[in-house]
């Protein structure tokens, strides 16, 4: 039961780290990461629980609790950036 | 195994990611892919059962790796600059040592093998003797603050070095002009959106609570003074996302910050010179009380606190120097 859905979330991880890959946007890009550390959250969980160490949970809240950081901070860079070349047209 | 299948299938994402980083021109996209392989690396040390890395881990590539290599980006320019010429050499450079590593590979035991040199040398015995001398149930962690002290200090040392060196190659004096001058619009962060601001101002008290529950519940589970300064610093660092910069600069100055990382490295050098004064050796705690095991106790708590503070201290001090620096341009 763990192991079938830890391979649905790998598989959903490589989806996402294709469109990573692929772009072409920023926005793409952007969402690929935020949802690829969605599924870590949710891969370390089963994880914890296929190999019977609960306690080990903690790791999958720290991600639940400051992944949103990077995806703010790429965002604030991505406002800053077109405010600075706002002539030029970014991530097309 | 299953979980062996799973850590094959990631370890292949994590060279398909690497590659990936290696042929992006584009910084942006390759920071944003750096995101992906620390995501992808904390994944794999928790299934080989290295909590604590995974965490320090997830501590440092979530949140403040990213935002630091974006800092630097905005000084310099996103596009990677075409090298030129000697490409061939660096190919053999890096074919002939690809070659050597895969050769001593052939030397290397079976991974998990109980025969393996690194099972046989003071491992067992640090597992015979946590129980008896330090007796809390994260071996990690005794063997981190207790055992390794010394190790640990020269690593704390490492990261006080580290920030003091950061800050002479970026401050030029920008910790008085930031302060000073008005916040520009770029300073403002992202007040005027609505759902980072609820969202974030929500999670900020949470997550500094969890890095203080990573702090002081290292003896017990995953965790410990490193982890918890990286998570608290994250804290800080999504509040001066959202509110700005000279608004986090309000709550911990950057004499407050100065303060810290000297004192961490402080409590850690003081908790060592205790255990002499005590009349044992240098990083000895089993003197600190009149319990040995107490003092063990007290003293991993106090020396993983001066680590925590450091980390703190240096990782905001480094976020801040970047932003202050930034807005100059």
């Amino acid at each position: 039961m763990y192991a079938a859905t830890a391979t649905a979330i790998l598989v959903t991880m490589a989806l996402a780290l294709t469109r990573a890959l692929l772009g072409p946007t920023i926005y793409d890009r952007v969402l690929a990461v935020n949802m690829f550390g969605t599924k870590t959250v949710l891969l370390l969980s089963v994880i914890a629980f296929l190999n019977g160490r609960p306690d080990f949970l903690d790791l999958a809240l720290a991600y639940a609790l400051i992944n949103f950081i990077g995806v703010l901070a790429v965002l604030k860079f991505v406002q800053d950036y077109t405010m600075r070349h706002s002539g030029e047209e970014r991530g097309q | 195994m299953v979980v062996i299948v799973f850590e094959i299938f990631l370890l292949t994402l994590l060279v398909i990611t690497a590659v990936g980083i290696v042929r992006s021109r584009d910084l942006f996209s390759a920071v944003m892919l750096l995101g992906l392989f620390s995501l992808q690396i904390a994944v794999i040390f928790f299934i080989l059962d290295a909590a604590d890395v995974a965490l320090t881990e997830a501590a440092v590539g979530a949140g403040v790796s990213t935002v630091l290599l974006l800092g630097a980006l905005a000084l310099t320019s996103d596009r990677e600059a075409r090298p030129k010429g000697r490409r061939l050499l660096a190919l053999g450079v890096a074919s002939i040592t690809a070659l050597i590593l895969i050769y001593a590979s052939f030397d290397q035991p079976r991974l998990g093998d109980p025969q393996a040199p690194v099972h046989q040398h003071v491992a067992p015995w640090y597992l015979e003797q946590t129980p008896k001398q330090i007796d809390v149930p994260n071996v990690v962690t005794a063997i981190l603050a207790s055992f390794r002290g010394y190790d640990t200090l020269g690593e704390l040392f490492v990261i006080f070095t580290a920030g003091i060196g950061v800050l002479f190659l970026l401050a030029d004096g920008s910790g008085r002009g930031a302060r000073s001058q008005l916040p520009s619009a770029e300073a403002q962060g992202l007040r005027h959106h609505l759902i980072p601001r609820v969202v974030g101002a929500l999670l900020v008290p949470f997550i500094v609570l969890f890095g203080l529950y990573v702090q002081f519940h290292g003896d017990f589970g995953p965790g410990g003074g490193f982890q918890a300064g990286a998570l608290v610093s994250a804290g800080v660092i999504l509040y001066a996302l959202i509110e700005g910069e000279a608004s986090a600069l309000r709550v911990l100055s950057f004499r407050a910050l100065a303060g810290m990382i000297a004192a961490g490295a402080l409590l850690y050098t003081g908790v060592g010179l205790a255990g002499i004064l005590r009349g044992s050796q240098f990083l000895d705690y089993s003197v600190l009380l009149a319990d040995p095991i107490a003092g063990q106790h007290l003293g991993i708590i106090l020396i993983e606190l001066g680590v925590g503070l450091t980390v703190t201290g240096v990782l905001l001090t480094i976020f801040h120097a970047f932003a202050a620096r930034a807005q100059k341009r």
